[in-house]
């Protein structure tokens, strides 16, 4: 007969407290049922359940509940383990819904793929007792690259001189690793701000969640080129600045040059992208390649090579 | 010159079939010109399915709409009174497509536009047709537009963009 819970923890937990002794499931398939105090059995190891994993957006909560956040119970040490869930949905970018699915296959690929690569979530795949393919991944011990930008407490022009020479040295290794994904012919197809991060032990960024795919056949790798555009304006401006905050800036009598609709990016129409009349500090280059995202825009980037050729000519401007 | 071979690209859609139609009515069954209709394989993403057995299924299905679609261009064709032997077909296979059956030519799924002007040029078509779907600035930024790269790509030959 199989170890319930409480034989398990026994065996490999014995002094780890739990309120709730739940079931053992080999097969995750009803990923809903699974929660804190269960423990998920894959490939012989043992992942005792802590809870759903929580994203947390605009103040709003919003449960992720095939994402377990767990305790490996043979290491002690804690594990992420991405159930299988099959999502087709309409991704919102500005006025466009582009249509989109939650592929486990594509990410356990990427996963193989990026083995031992400091620059992206490590884990791997493993089929549980039904086939279902769950991603077991390692916590990254960091933080979102956006709150620890936002956490510098300093000014813009000092955040420019002091921050961002640094930042921008990182985030071109990050965009690197991004065009190494290209070359093999996978996307991330989720860039944004929360999903790169900054490690706590070597403040290096690591890109986290790739399981989106789309259907794009002509330009496979536009929606990563513009991810990391946006990634880009706000590394660049220390956030994002809509219509209301520059009225305010004009309010508190800077002198700054008539905002036009086209200065605002393509998609987000509510953000800034040129940048420089609001700090004209701001290098020619590195507001020019800001301007590539913006609504005034006629050329865009084709390649992970144009992005990156323009992005190390912009850290040798504000060096 | 070949000013008289036209390839026409078809890729199942409204707008390929305003340029079977744009080319039907332009002809108008005269005599002399020799017209292909172009289908590229694009395969269905493979990560959007559950199993390969899925996926592959898709692939045929997907197959089976162009080659009638081709089919059903080629008689629009023919009935306008062009003889049926200067209407040809072609379906350019995917080099990942599971049905592969190892032709000269594959398309490697990076560019349909590439793939199209490919033909045209090995196959000395002087003009191409294609229908447009007249996508926003952003949408063409994000997803790309077939029509708009071989515009930009084209060189040597004449270009009909039908809206």
């Amino acid at each position: 007969m199989s170890e319930t819970v409480k034989q398990i923890l026994d065996r490999l937990y014995p002094d780890g407290y739990l309120g709730r002794l739940g079931k053992v499931y080999t097969d995750t398939s009803d990923f809903m049922r699974i929660t804190g105090g269960d423990v998920i059995v894959l490939a012989g190891e043992h992942y005792l359940v802590l809870r759903d994993e929580v994203e947390r957006s605009f103040g709003v909560e919003d449960p992720k509940y095939w994402v377990k956040r767990c305790r490996h119970l043979e290491s002690g040490e804690r594990r992420i383990l991405k159930l299988v869930f099959y999502e087709t949905f309409s991704l919102s970018m500005g006025d466009m819904k582009i249509p989109c699915y939650r592929s486990p296959r594509k990410e356990a690929r990427i996963l193989d793929l990026v083995r031992n690569d400091p620059r992206f979530m490590q884990g791997f795949p493993a089929a549980d007792e039904a086939g279902n393919n769950v991603r077991v991944l390692y916590v990254v011990q960091g933080k979102r690259l956006d709150n620890w930008i936002d956490d510098l407490d300093v000014d813009h022009p000092t955040y420019f001189q002091t921050h961002l020479p640094g930042i921008l040295e990182k985030f071109i290794v990050s965009c690197q690793a991004i065009n190494d994904l290209h070359k093999m012919g996978e996307k991330h197809g989720d860039i944004r701000r929360d999903h790169l991060w900054v490690t706590y032990d070597t403040g290096d960024y690591v890109w986290i969640d790739f399981d989106y795919t789309f259907n794009f056949h002509e330009n496979p790798f536009g929606l990563d080129i513009f991810g990391l555009g946006g990634l880009l304006l706000y590394i660049v401006g220390k956030g994002f600045y809509s219509h209301e905050e520059v009225r305010q800036l004009i309010d508190r009598n800077r002198k700054i040059p008539a905002i036009e609709p086209e200065d605002f990016l393509l998609v987000f129409k509510n953000r800034l992208a040129n940048l420089q009349k609001i700090f004209p500090y701001i290098p020619d280059a590195v507001n020019q390649m800001l301007l590539h995202f913006s609504s005034g825009s006629r050329v865009y980037y084709e390649t992970m090579d144009e992005f990156l050729q323009d992005l190390t000519t912009c850290l040798k401007q504000v060096k | 010159m070949d000013t008289n071979k036209i390839l026409i690209a078809a890729d199942g859609s409204e707008n390929a079939e305003r340029a079977i139609d744009y080319v039907t009515d332009i002809l108008q069954g005269a005599a002399g010109f020799h017209i292909k209709l172009l289908s590229i394989e694009h395969l269905p993403d493979r990560d959007f399915f559950a199993d390969d057995t899925a996926w592959k299924d898709a692939c045929v299905k997907n197959r089976e709409k162009l080659i009638a679609f081709l089919a059903h261009g080629k008689e629009r064709l023919t009935k306008s009174g062009i003889p049926e032997k200067q209407v040809q077909t072609d379906y350019v296979e995917s080099c990942h497509s599971p049905l592969a059956e190892k032709p000269d030519y594959c398309s490697r799924g990076t560019s349909i536009a590439l793939d199209i002007l490919h033909v045209a040029k090995t196959e000395r078509f002087k003009t191409v047709v294609i229908g447009r779907r007249g996508v926003s600035k952003a949408e063409e930024f994000m997803f790309g537009s077939v029509s708009n790269r071989i515009i930009h790509a084209g060189s040597d030959c004449t270009i009909w963009v039908v809206q």
